[in-house]
């Protein structure tokens, strides 16, 4: 049987349909056509899916800044801090839309990969959004193109999101300036075998790395420490006083240090501004507080923070 | 087509006799569960086999590499996509194995005009339990074949069932460490490769090899490839379990295998 056969029994058997009925009409992906060199936002415009409703400007009839009945959900301290082991990361857990509290146990310092965490300040719906597009893009990338995305790629990854969404910032609706902190495997001569504390001396380099942006998705790296939200105003000089003249840098503190260090900076915000919860007793809700070193992402537990809570308020 | 079904049968006997020779030679897979997760190693040359698809399942092939690459990334992006669409828990293995891959396997398999996927396909998925983990060998028709506790990836039946009836011997899961696995894994693939080797269609040809032997069929593998395993692992930190293991830790266990 011949090739002009076979295609005249294709004929005789009708068009042969070459399209899998995939998990949904809407994400159909066919064999050979789903290499998007692992840009995680064009496979999901392939599928026909938009990227969160809110990152993409469209023309709801809304023009200048927001009615003044429409109350968002915003508002928050966070805290990074380069420490001995990499980056130490922590957030409130207060979210208020204009003088409510509507909530206080947001999660405000999310976990993106193995290595990285966002740290958000603004419009928690947004926030949320890009925070999740962000770890399915990493995934994506990991999973597709066999290799990690590298740090750079991960952070222009988030600018554009963050510039993606510059129409909801201007209309005072949906801004949202986050903190991104990783740990760079690649530089981390240093941290398999802790150095011992040393004070008023730069201790050596570890791979963590904070890095802050702006509205418009420029992002800087922060050396020693970044902070952002309504309460950061508050503790950012301080933070600066503690790494220049404090008794230990920030960098050469040990695990306890800082983080009891961060408490007491949360503390601080949460005593002037109203828009950032310090550590509730009575309710037993606590802030987050995250790592992130050469182990990867850990979260510190809320019986180990209660013990630095206990163990500050003797002092 | 319906009024020359011979001449239909007869197509499709001959793609499956063009697509089981091309298979024939491929390097067997091996997947088990171990005390901590599952394990899947085969021994390659260069072109990666094993591949992480989302946070707790993962992949493997024998086949041409161009169609393991096309079909690897269709369920990737399905997986990536659905994981999104709604969320990560609702990506499961058996609705990309019936919704999405053995149907691409069978049509492309049937459509005799069309060109064939070169491949059998072995997907494992990480339960909340071990008694829910999910091995699924997927074969170059569509014909879908589950297993829980352990599966392979061979050129031929033959090959697959005296590589399973070796593995059958493992000790219980819960018993078995990485290390042991990986060597478990290993004499298993000694089994299939050598099988691979031998020009037998007799399902009474017994590989009959002993520990000795299966160790110098690895060591003469080794000379010209590499151990590859990859585990989906309950310790984790994280929702993705999967990680490839480093070669230091493939070394640690193959220095353990005397």
């Amino acid at each position: 049987m011949n090739h002009e056969e076979f295609e005249h029994l294709a004929v005789a058997r009708g068009p042969v349909p070459r399209e899998p009925s995939t998990l949904s009409a809407r994400s159909a992906l066919l064999p050979g056509e789903t290499n998007h060199k692992g840009d995680f936002l064009s496979l999901l415009k392939h599928a026909g899916i938009e990227t969160g409703s809110a990152l993409t400007p469209r023309d709801t009839g809304a023009r200048g800044p927001v009615p003044h009945d429409i109350e968002i959900a915003h508002s928050t301290t966070v805290i990074a801090v380069r420490y001995r082991n990499g980056v130490m990361i922590a957030g409130d857990r207060r979210a208020t839309a204009g003088t409510s509290v509507i909530y206080d146990k947001a999660e405000k310092v999310l976990q993106i990969d193995r290595h990285s965490v966002l740290a958000i300040s603004g419009s928690p719906a947004i926030a949320y959004e890009i925070a999740r597009i962000l770890e399915h893009s990493f995934q994506y990338f990991r999973r597709s193109q066999l290799q990690e995305l590298s740090l750079e790629g991960k952070l222009r990854m988030l600018s554009r999101l963050i510039r993606d969404n510059l129409a909801m910032a201007l209309q005072g609706i949906g801004g949202v300036i986050p903190i991104f902190a990783i740990y760079d495997t690649k530089n981390n001569a240093t941290t398999a075998a802790a150095p011992e504390p040393v004070t008023h001396e730069r201790s050596t380099e570890n791979g963590g790395k904070i890095f802050f942006y702006d509205a418009l998705g420029a992002h800087f790296e922060n050396v020693d420490f970044a902070t952002t939200g309504s309460g950061s105003i508050w503790i950012r000089g301080v933070l600066r006083y503690l790494n220049r003249w404090g008794e230990t840098r920030l960098e050469a503190m040990d695990e306890r240090q800082a983080t009891i260090t961060i408490l007491r900076l949360l503390d601080t915000a949460s005593e002037y501004d109203a828009a950032t919860s310090g550590y509730n007793a009575k309710a037993q809700i606590f802030p987050t507080v995250k790592t992130v070193t050469q182990d990867g992402v850990g979260t510190v537990s809320d019986e180990y923070l209660e013990e630095c809570y206990a163990e500050d308020s003797t002092q | 087509m319906r009024d020359e079904p011979y001449r239909w049968i007869e197509a499709i006997q001959d793609r499956r006799d063009y697509i089981e020779d091309q298979l024939r030679l491929g390097s067997p897979v091996v997947g088990l569960g171990y005390n901590e997760g599952m394990v899947m190693l085969t021994i390659g040359r260069g072109q990666r086999k094993i591949f992480e698809v989302h946070d707790r399942i993962a992949l493997s092939a024998i086949g041409h590499p161009a169609d393991i690459e096309r079909l690897r990334m269709l369920v990737t992006d399905t997986a990536s996509v659905q994981g999104f669409q709604n969320a990560t828990e609702d990506v499961n293995l058996h609705r990309l194995t019936n919704f999405v891959l053995a149907h691409t396997f069978k049509q492309a398999f049937e459509s005799i005009v069309g060109e064939a996927f070169i491949i059998k396909m072995l997907l494992a998925e990480l339960g909340n339990a071990p008694e829910q983990n999910r091995w699924t060998l997927i074969n170059y028709d569509g014909n879908v074949r589950t297993d829980t506790v352990a599966s392979v990836l061979g050129g031929t039946e033959i090959i697959e069932e005296r590589m399973k009836s070796y593995l059958a011997n493992a000790p219980a899961q819960a018993d078995l460490g990485l290390n042991a696995a990986l060597q478990f894994g290993l004499e298993t693939w000694a089994v299939g490769k050598e099988l691979s080797l031998r020009d037998s269609e007799d399902p009474e040809d017994e590989p009959d090899i002993d520990a000795e032997q299966m160790r110098a069929i690895v060591d003469e593998a080794l000379k010209d490839g590499e151990i590859e395993a990859g585990v989906l692992e309950t310790t984790q930190r994280g929702a993705s379990k999967f990680r490839l293991l480093s070669p230091v830790e493939i070394q640690a266990a193959l220095e353990a295998w005397n």
